[in-house]
């Protein structure tokens, strides 16, 4: 049996609710009655007995946590002793942090927001540093616990608690203050274009700006002068892409066409903010008149959005037509396919023609096809 | 599937896992030597090391076919340098003397530690994810509630552990599943206990078969009452647990004190409302009122932070027992009376409890509400987490986590940024890049 | 000879996935159709429960369908099967069959 670790922590509270780290049954340790008969201890490995020892000095304080810190092994090993305890999980390491997550107030901050005072996403999200993806999630999320809640399902409560207090937490501001920002919002992902290192030579009369670098990367000819004189900074295309998303220019033939690469000013989730920010430097004095614009830029592209979500979710509802028979349980949705020569192809086994195909061996036993579903609908 | 995934001392190997074992482990780990030893058997080695922590679970060519050798990385952009500058500064000319201060500044960027990320893939399977939210101690465990049928994706049951997450997938696992996993083990005295109770229940169910013909004729008087009766009942449930929990020996001193000052609280309360009837208003309402009162005392006193230190403070463990003393002496008294007034709906007299007693008292209350004494749990209870469980504890940001019902969102894949890799290893770069590079030459 | 619209039964064991074609009545389930017109899975899916209005929501049959090809095929005396007869009846092509009761 290997030795039992005795808790320094005894339970220090009224009630054994208090904290969820209190250690109070560990305690009967010491009453329990001895079941060895022999007088000789059990034999262990040298290795068994170097860890016990090791847990017993070193690694006791990793049993139990101290609520609102960390106490991961780096702070052990390394001794690290910052407030909140050290942030890296992994000695060996240095390039996984554990992050924060959100606070519970936080959280429902983010939805009354969103569902009581009805602000898009977008705006939510600029105005707390959340990426726009987190702060829909936690919509979802807390929906979802509302509704459990009412149903009266089972909830993790304690655990939730002790997460929140062994993980670092981003805290809601109190009022007046400024929010902490979550995470970086303006995050780009880097194009696969751009990992080739392209010598181009530019002439020094030449202004050479992200969009023509943009394509350079994507092998495009060169704007001509008059659409280049046209845009004073890279950000004035974003407007026009996101009204028009298949304005962008495509080069190249058949498998190897590809959409022209935008400069960053237009892939990032927040290019109203590069605009609010050319504002604040061409105007530094009419500071309402600035969030007036940038607020009505938050509106039109969230106008925008929403319309193209309902234009794509009535495209889905024309293409089926819903039937509910009286006499059965289920509903019949009907989709409608086009059987022609230009589907089926000349032989009858074009891949666009509706059906399984005859003639043609089934693949879902060889090896690496994917036999399980790929998602699952929402 | 035989388990090979061992967290054996003699090997060494790290997995991804919760026991004191791999923590262990995890402390002494050393990346492995590469002085006299062949560029192959560097990268054979650190292969070997990096597959037994992540997805040691999955077979190698199944592993071998989810590799890719492009990996995700996002930079973070800053508005102001975008506003400032289209780009045209930064391709000038060196000739011009347009370099700044600033440009020489931005150069000096961290590296992206791309081959830190050369298991990403492995994250998007709904075992490991799940296994990533905190939801199971292992991958292997995350992996059993998967085919047991404990999880749901998008609201369908997904038995697949290797089904492959898409972005804004919502995961959600069975939250009595999620507690046992990471709360801590019955003793055997409280299994024991629970082996007990299960028998009697036995014999009461075969005792009310019999009488079942009897009873029926009165069941809507009974309805009636219940409603009333309801609050009664959970009280006295409450109390009957900590009966329970009191009746056997084995209780230390300290801990059975604890119970009987709770059970006599509960009692005055009981008795409080058999004769005034004021406890048809649900346990929830007290709670709310409470919690109410208690943030309007708190508003009145700016100090409460300070409290909160001190609070802090009687954790402490060599402070504790100092302040146990008092603790224990002076909330017994708290805890009655507020429980009293909050039950008659009266106004709770706030100035004669400090800071520190209310929030003892507003925890102990909530708690005491969330986490119960029950028997019939797989687990320990009153829950708690299991030993060494905050030394694995962190969040990715690749997901997005609700504890309270156990559900996740799967945001995105994991992307590496500069300086920080989203993925977790335990391993450093000496160990991930000749992994990498192992699994880049396609020799299969 | 009578040509029919008819199912033919893909899809694995436990796991059936129909098509529906145009084919000859002697010929066999699984010989090659004149016409592939459409497909049928019988096995229902259940909306998600992760929303409020899915609540009473009914599970539900995807049928696909050629609405001109189906057209064509029944003018020119394709007879369908029962089954094929009860889809094509919720789709509108053709009345639905009145209910007739065995006579043991």
């Amino acid at each position: 049996m290997p030795p039992r670790i005795q808790s320094r922590r005894v339970s220090n509270t009224l009630l054994p609710y208090l904290s969820s780290s209190s250690s109070s049954p560990a305690s009967h340790s010491s009453l329990l009655p001895s079941r060895q008969f022999s007088s000789t201890p059990a034999q262990q490995t040298k290795l068994r007995r170097e860890m016990f020892a090791w847990l017993n000095t070193t690694g006791a304080t990793l049993k139990h946590h101290v609520p609102g810190e960390t106490n991961y092994v780096t702070g052990v090993v390394r001794n690290v002793m910052s407030d909140g305890g050290s942030k890296l999980p992994f000695p060996n390491n240095p390039t996984f942090f554990s992050e924060t997550v959100l606070s519970e107030e936080l959280r429902n901050e983010i939805y009354a927001r969103v569902t009581q005072q009805k602000k898009s996403i977008r705006a939510v999200s600029v105005d707390m540093g959340i990426d726009m993806n987190r702060v829909a999630a936690v919509v979802r999320l807390v929906e979802l616990e509302k509704r459990q809640r009412a149903q009266g399902k089972p909830l993790a409560l304690p655990y939730a608690r002790a997460i929140h207090e062994m993980v670092p937490v981003t805290p809601l501001s109190q009022d007046g203050e400024r929010q902490t920002y979550h995470e970086p919002i303006n995050d780009l992902p880097a194009h696969p274009s751009t990992g080739a290192q392209i010598f181009y030579p530019v002439p020094e009369s030449r202004k050479f700006t992200r969009v023509d670098a943009g394509r350079v990367f994507s092998g495009a000819p060169a704007m001509d002068h008059e659409t280049a004189a046209k845009i004073s900074h890279p950000s004035d295309l974003a407007e026009g892409i996101m009204e028009k998303p298949n304005s962008i220019e495509w080069v190249g033939k058949g498998d190897n066409a590809r959409q022209v690469l935008q400069p960053a000013d237009v892939r990032i989730p927040h290019p109203q903010l590069v605009n609010f920010e050319i504002d604040r430097i061409n105007e530094p004095l009419a500071r309402r008149e600035r969030a007036e614009r940038q607020a009505q830029r938050i509106k039109k592209q969230d106008e925008l959005e929403q319309k193209r979500r309902e234009r794509a979710q009535a495209r889905r509802e024309d293409r089926t037509t819903k039937v509910e028979p009286a006499d059965s349980r289920f509903e019949y949705h009907f989709h409608d396919t086009v059987v022609s020569k230009e589907t089926t192809g000349p032989h009858g086994k074009g891949h666009l023609a509706p059906g399984r195909r005859y003639g043609v061996p089934s693949e879902d036993r060889k090896r690496g096809i994917i036999k399980i579903p790929t998602r699952v609908g929402a | 599937m035989r388990n090979r995934a061992t967290t054996s001392l003699s090997r060494g190997k790290i997995r991804q896992s919760w026991s004191k074992y791999n923590l262990y482990n995890l402390s002494r780990f050393r990346s492995p030597p590469t002085a006299n030893r062949t560029f192959f058997q560097q990268k054979w080695s650190a292969k070997a090391i990096s597959r037994a922590y992540h997805g040691e679970q999955v077979r190698e060519g199944q592993w071998k076919r989810m590799f890719s050798k492009r990996i995700r990385s996002v930079v973070p952009m800053n508005v102001a340098d975008l506003a400032a500058d289209d780009g045209s500064l930064v391709s000038s000319g060196r000739g011009l003397g347009l370099d700044s201060e600033d440009k020489k500044s931005r150069t000096n960027v961290r590296p992206m530690p791309f081959t830190q990320m050369a298991f990403a893939p492995l994250e998007r399977r709904l075992d490991v994810a799940i296994f990533r939210a905190l939801f199971a101690s292992s991958a292997r465990q995350a992996r059993q509630f998967v085919i047991h049928g404990a999880v749901t994706v998008n609201g369908q049951k997904m038995r697949q552990p290797s089904y492959l997450l898409n972005p804004g997938d919502l995961f959600q696992v069975d939250p009595e599943r999620v507690m046992y996993a990471t709360g801590a083990p019955k003793n055997k005295f409280e299994r024991r206990e629970a082996r007990l109770e299960r028998k009697k229940e036995e014999k009461e169910e075969e005792a009310t078969a019999e009488e079942g013909e009897a009873k029926e004729a009165k069941p809507e008087a009974e309805a009636k009452e219940g409603e009333k009766e309801n609050t009664r009942e959970t009280l006295k449930a409450l109390m009957a647990q900590a009966k329970n929990a009191m009746s056997h020996e084995v209780l230390p001193a300290k801990r059975k004190q604890e119970l009987r000052g709770f059970q006599k609280a509960v009692r005055r309360v009981m008795s409080r409302a058999g004769s005034s009837s004021v406890l048809t208003d649900s346990l929830e309402n007290q709670f709310s009122e409470l919690t109410l009162l208690l943030k309007g005392k708190r508003a009145d006193k700016k100090d409460s932070k300070k409290s909160g230190k001190e609070r802090r403070a009687t954790k402490d463990e060599d402070s504790a027992a100092a302040e146990t003393a008092e603790v224990d002496a002076a909330p017994g008294e708290a805890l009655s009376e507020a429980f009293e007034k909050a039950a008659k709906g009266e106004e709770v007299d706030t100035s004669e409890l400090t800071d520190d007693e209310f929030d003892v008292l507003k925890r102990a209350l909530t708690q005491m509400r969330d986490n119960p004494i029950d028997n019939s749990k797989p687990y320990a209870t009153p829950w708690r987490p299991r030993d060494y469980m905050s030394a694995f504890t962190f969040i990715p940001r690749y997901l997005e986590v609700n504890q309270n019902i156990c559900a996740a969102v799967y945001l995105r894949h994991p992307v590496a940024r500069p300086g920080a890799a989203e993925v977790p290893t335990p391993f450093g770069e000496t160990v991930s890049t000749p992994a990498y590079g192992w699994y880049l030459k396609r020799r299969w | 000879m009578v040509l029919r619209i008819r199912l033919s039964r893909f899809g694995n064991k436990h796991n059936p996935f129909y098509n529906i074609v145009v084919a000859q009545a002697r010929s066999a389930r699984g010989a090659k159709p004149l016409e592939v017109i459409g497909t049928y899975n019988p096995v229902p899916k259940q909306p998600t429960n992760l929303y409020d209005e899915n609540a009473n929501a009914r599970a539900f049959k995807e049928v696909a369908l050629d609405r001109s090809r189906t057209k064509y095929w029944l003018g020119v005396g394709a007879q369908p099967s029962d089954p094929v007869w009860k889809l094509l009846s919720m789709a509108g092509l053709v009345e639905p069959k009145p209910i007739t009761h065995n006579k043991a």
